[in-house]
C-alpha cells in the first residue's frame, strides 16, 4: 500500500472528526443519565469531562493536518511493539486467552456498568487513535470488515450483559434470595407488547440495512478464474474460524470431521447436561462447567479466530500486526516437520522407514504404519487414556453423576475440541505439520 | 288429513308463532277443527298462558300487553307448562297438529323469560346434544358439574374392512395364478403408470448421460507447445502459461539432475492457485499459506504433499509439449517417470 500520507489524512479527517463528536455526544448522554436518573453528581462530572475531551479532539481530527493528527495517533514506538507482539501467533492467542480469563476471574469488578462504560470508551478511543494509521484504516474500514468491527463490539456488549445479570443473580442467591428473573414473573401480552417491539425492531433493522447498503459499497472484483486466486483469499467472515482451522489440519479433518463434530456436540448438549440448575435465569456459579466450556469454544475457538483471520492475516496468509503494511513479499520461512520425521530422523537419527522397491501393497501398508507409529500411538493414547484419566481425577464427580456412556461422549467431545488449540500451539512452537501423515491414502491428522 | 288442508294461512302463522314463542299450547287451542276440540279444553286448563290470554283468542290477535302478561305468568310458574300441554295435546290432536306439537315439545322455548327460567332450573337452554337427549329421555337431569360422556357403541365393521383371510391357492389353478400375476404387474393402471414413469426417468437418465459427452468441447487442448528448451534459463520458473493453462514450466535441478518439468498450479491442500514469489524463490498459496520450493516440494503450511507434475516431452521439431492428461505425483514415486520431465 503506497498511499500519500497527507492525502490519506485529509480523506479520513471528516470521518474521524465526526467520530469524536459522536463519542462526545455519547458521553454527554451518559453524564445526563447519571445525573438525572442515578443522581450521582461526581460520576456525571467525570463523563462530562470525558465528553469535553472528545469534543476537544474533534477539531484536531477535522483539520486533517499531519501535525495535528500526529497528536491524536498511537505513538510509533507503541505501534511497533504491538506489531511485534501481535505478529507472533501464539502471543495473540494466549494473550486473548489470558485477557478473557482475567475478565472471568474478576467478573465482579468488570460487570459494573461504570467499568464497562470506561472499557468501551477506552476501546473506542484506541480505535480512533489507531485509525490515523493507513494500514489499520484500510483493514478496519474495508466494507467487508466493517460489520466484523461492529460484531466485536456487539458481542462484547452481550457477553457483558449476560455476565452482569449472572453475577447479580449469583450474589442474590448467595444471600438466599431468588434470582431477579423469578421476581418479575408477571405475564405480558403477545399483542401488543411483543408484536410492537418486534415491529419496531424490524423497521429499525430495515432502515439500518438500507443505510448500510447505500453507504458501504459491496466490493466487486474481477471475474472469477480458476487459475487466479485473490491474495489473500478470505472466506466469508463467519467461516474465518474454519479457514484458520484448515491451516492446521487436513481439509478432510478441518472441513468435514471437526465441523460435523461441532454440530453433533451442540446437538448432544441436552443429553450431556445433567445440571438441573440455572433454568430460566442467568447464572455462572451454578453452571460453571457449562459456562466455561461454551465461552471457551465460542469466544476463544471461534470469535478469536474470526478476528485473527480478519485483521491479522494478510497476503500469503501470513501474520501481520494491526499497524503493519500488508507486504506480499514478507518472508516468513516455516519449515514444517511431521511427527514421524521428528521421531525417526531427528530423534533416532535414522531414515524414515520406507518399503523397498517392488514391495507388495500389504508390505507397503505395514511400512507406512511403522513410519507413522509414533503419531498413531500418541493419538490413540490421547483418545483412549485421557477419558479414564479424566474420570479418575478432574471429572470424578461428573463420571459418577453421568454414567459411563454420557461421560465418554462428553470426554471425547472435549478432547476433540482441545485438539484444535493443541495442534495450533504445536504448529506455532515446534513447526509440527502432521501428527499422522499418510499421503498415500490421503490420511493426515 | 283433511284438517291439514283446511288450515287457513292465519292458523298456520299462529302455529308457527306458538312454536317460536312460549305458549306451546296455543296451536292446539287455535285450530277450530272438530277433532281438536277436546284437546283445547284440556290444554287450556293446564297452561297458564292460555288462561292469561283470553281463551279462544287467536295468537295473532294478542296485544303486546297480553304477551308480556303471559310471559310474566310463565315466570311465576316455571316452564312446566309446555311439557304438560304437549303431553296432553299430542295424543288427542289430529296428525297435523301433533306434527306441529312434537317438535315444540322437543325444542326448548327460546324467549327470554323461559331461558331465564330454564337457567334457574339448571336446564341448559338451546339445542342439546344426543347424549343429553338420551339422558333426558331416561328422565334424569344432567348434573351441571360433570357432563356424563356417553360413548355410543362402535358400528359393526363392514365386510370390506374385515381382515383378509388368505385364500389357499388350489394346486391345479396355475392358469388363474398366471393371469393374476400378469394382471397385477401389467394390467392395473397403477402398474402402467409406474412403469411408464420409470421408463421416462430412464430415458432422462440416458439423455443426461449423453449430455455429459458433448460433441464439441470448448476448452484449451490438453496438449500444447511451450517453446524450445533453450528458451528457459537455468533456475527459471516460467509463469506466463499459468493464466491460460494453469501450469508453470520450471527449469531446475531435482535430485541432482537438471531438468525441465511442468508443475500444475493447484495447491495440494485445498485447490487454490499459489503464486510464484521470485524474491523468496517459493510458491506460496494465498488461502492457507502453504509453501512449496521451486521443485514443487511442500515445506510450509498445511499442504500435505508436493505439487503435481504434468506430462512433458520433446516433439520432433525440438519444442516442448506439455500433456495435461497425464499427472505425476511425487509421493507415489511417479516423478522418476521419464515422461514427467525433459532432461537438459
Amino acid at each position: 500500500m503506497h498511499v500519500n500520507e497527507a492525502e490519506f489524512l485529509q480523506g479520513i479527517s471528516g470521518f474521524l472528526g465526526s467520530y469524536y463528536v459522536t463519542l462526545a455526544v455519547l458521553n454527554g448522554i451518559a453524564a445526563l443519565y447519571v445525573w438525572e436518573r442515578l443522581e450521582k453528581s461526581r460520576l456525571a462530572l467525570v463523563w462530562l469531562a470525558l465528553a469535553v475531551f472528545f469534543l476537544a479532539l474533534s477539531p484536531l481530527a477535522f483539520s486533517g493536518d499531519s501535525r495535528m493528527m500526529g497528536i491524536i495517533s498511537v505513538p510509533g514506538s507503541i505501534r511497533n511493539l504491538v506489531n511485534v507482539v501481535m505478529g507472533i501467533p501464539w502471543a495473540y492467542s494466549t494473550g486473548t486467552l489470558v485477557f478473557l480469563s482475567l475478565l472471568y476471574f474478576f467478573r465482579k469488578f468488570f460487570v459494573k456498568p461504570v467499568v464497562a462504560w470506561s472499557g468501551l470508551n477506552a476501546a473506542l478511543l484506541l480505535m480512533g487513535l489507531s485509525i490515523t494509521n493507513p494500514s489499520f484504516a484500510t483493514i478496519v474500514t474495508k466494507p467487508d470488515n466493517v460489520p466484523i468491527v461492529g460484531l466485536v463490539f456487539l458481542l462484547g456488549f452481550f457477553t457483558w450483559l449476560g455476565a452482569n445479570k449472572a453475577v447479580t443473580n449469583d450474589q442474590r442467591m448467595k444471600q438466599g434470595l431468588e434470582p431477579t428473573e423469578k421476581m418479575n414473573s408477571e405475564k405480558i401480552l403477545v399483542w401488543p407488547d411483543l408484536v410492537y417491539t418486534e415491529l419496531i425492531c424490524m423497521i429499525a433493522l430495515t432502515a439500518l440495512l438500507l443505510v448500510w447498503g447505500i453507504l458501504l459499497q459491496a466490493p466487486l472484483e474481477e471475474p472469477a478464474s480458476s487459475v487466479k486466486t485473490p491474495n489473500p483469499s478470505k472466506a466469508p467472515w463467519y467461516f474465518l474460524g474454519l479457514q484458520e482451522m484448515l491451516v492446521y489440519y487436513d481439509p478432510w479433518m478441518a472441513g468435514v470431521v471437526l465441523p460435523s463434530l461441532i454440530i453433533f456436540g451442540l446437538m448432544a448438549i441436552p443429553f450431556i447436561d445433567f445440571n438441573k440448575q440455572g433454568n430460566g435465569y442467568y447464572t455462572i456459579e451454578q453452571r460453571k462447567f457449562a459456562y466455561l466450556t461454551f465461552q471457551f469454544g465460542f469466544l476463544v475457538l471461534w470469535v478469536t479466530l474470526i478476528v485473527l483471520g480478519t485483521f491479522l492475516r494478510g497476503p500469503n496468509w501470513n501474520f501481520f500486526g494491526p499497524y503493519e503494511i500488508w507486504d506480499p513479499h514478507k518472508v516468513e520461512a516455516l519449515n514444517n516437520i511431521d511427527l514421524s520425521e521428528y521421531f525417526w530422523v531427528i530423534g533416532l537419527e535414522r531414515a524414515l522407514p520406507s518399503a523397498p522397491a517392488g514391495a507388495g501393497a500389504i508390505e507397503q501398508i505395514g511400512y507406512i504404519i511403522l513410519r507413522e507409529l509414533p503419531g498413531i500411538l500418541l493419538l490413540a493414547g490421547y483418545l483412549l487414556v485421557m477419558p479414564p484419566l479424566m474420570a479418575m481425577t478432574v471429572f470424578r464427580k461428573f463420571f459418577f453423576r453421568m454414567g459411563f456412556l454420557r461421560f465418554m461422549l462428553l470426554a471425547n467431545l472435549l478432547l476433540f475440541m482441545m485438539l484444535l488449540p493443541i495442534k495450533m500451539v504445536l504448529r506455532w512452537t515446534v513447526n509440527l505439520k502432521y501428527i499422522i501423515h499418510i499421503d498415500e491414502y490421503f490420511l493426515n491428522f | 288429513m283433511a284438517a291439514k288442508k283446511n288450515l287457513s294461512m292465519e292458523e298456520i302463522l299462529a302455529s308457527c308463532r306458538s312454536l317460536d314463542g312460549g305458549g306451546a299450547a296455543e296451536p292446539s287451542a287455535t285450530p277450530v277443527t272438530p277433532s281438536s276440540g277436546e284437546s283445547t279444553t284440556s290444554s287450556s286448563d293446564a297452561t297458564p298462558s292460555t288462561t292469561a290470554a283470553a281463551p279462544g283468542k287467536k295468537a295473532s290477535e294478542m296485544g303486546v300487553a297480553e304477551m308480556l302478561a303471559a310471559a310474566r305468568a310463565e315466570k311465576s310458574k316455571p316452564a312446566a307448562a309446555p311439557k304438560a300441554t304437549s303431553k296432553a295435546a299430542s295424543p288427542a290432536v289430529s296428525k297435523s297438529s301433533s306434527k306441529a306439537a312434537a317438535p315444540a315439545a322437543k325444542a326448548i322455548p327460546k324467549d327470554t323469560s323461559s331461558i331465564l327460567a330454564a337457567a334457574r332450573k339448571d336446564v341448559k337452554p338451546g339445542p342439546m346434544s344426543k347424549a343429553e337427549a338420551a339422558v333426558k329421555a331416561k328422565g334424569e337431569t344432567p348434573t351441571r358439574g360433570k357432563p356424563k360422556i356417553v360413548v355410543p357403541p362402535p358400528p359393526e365393521k363392514p365386510a370390506y374392512a374385515m381382515a383378509h383371510q388368505a385364500e389357499e391357492p388350489s394346486a391345479g389353478d396355475r392358469r388363474s395364478f398366471m393371469s393374476t400375476a400378469v394382471g397385477t404387474f401389467v394390467g392395473s393402471f397403477l402398474a402402467v403408470g409406474f412403469t411408464s414413469l420409470g421408463l421416462t426417468h430412464l430415458l432422462w437418465l440416458l439423455g443426461f448421460a449423453r449430455f455429459m459427452f458433448p460433441n464439441i468441447r470448448i476448452e484449451p487442448p490438453s496438449e500444447f507447445r511451450v517453446g524450445f528448451p533453450a528458451d528457459f534459463a537455468p533456475g527459471q520458473v516460467e509463469t506466463k502459461f499459468k493464466a491460460q493453462f494453469g501450469v508453470w514450466i520450471v527449469r531446475t535441478e531435482y535430485e541432482g539432475q537438471a531438468q525441465i518439468f511442468a508443475l500444475k498450479s493447484v495447491c495440494t491442500h485445498l485447490g487454490c492457485t499459489p503464486n510464484w514469489l521470485e524474491g523468496e524463490q517459493k510458491f506460496k498459496c494465498p488461502c492457507h499459506g502453504s509453501g512449496f520450493y521451486k521443485d514443487g516440494i511442500n515445506f510450509e503450511g498445511p499442504a500435505p504433499r508436493p505439487l503435481e507434475r504434468y506430462g512433458i516431452s520433446q516433439a520432433s521439431d525440438g519444442q516442448l509439449v506439455v500433456d495435461k492428461s497425464k499427472k505425476f505425483n511425487e509421493e507415489k514415486g511417479q516423478w522418476a517417470d521419464s515422461t514427467s520431465f525433459v532432461p537438459v
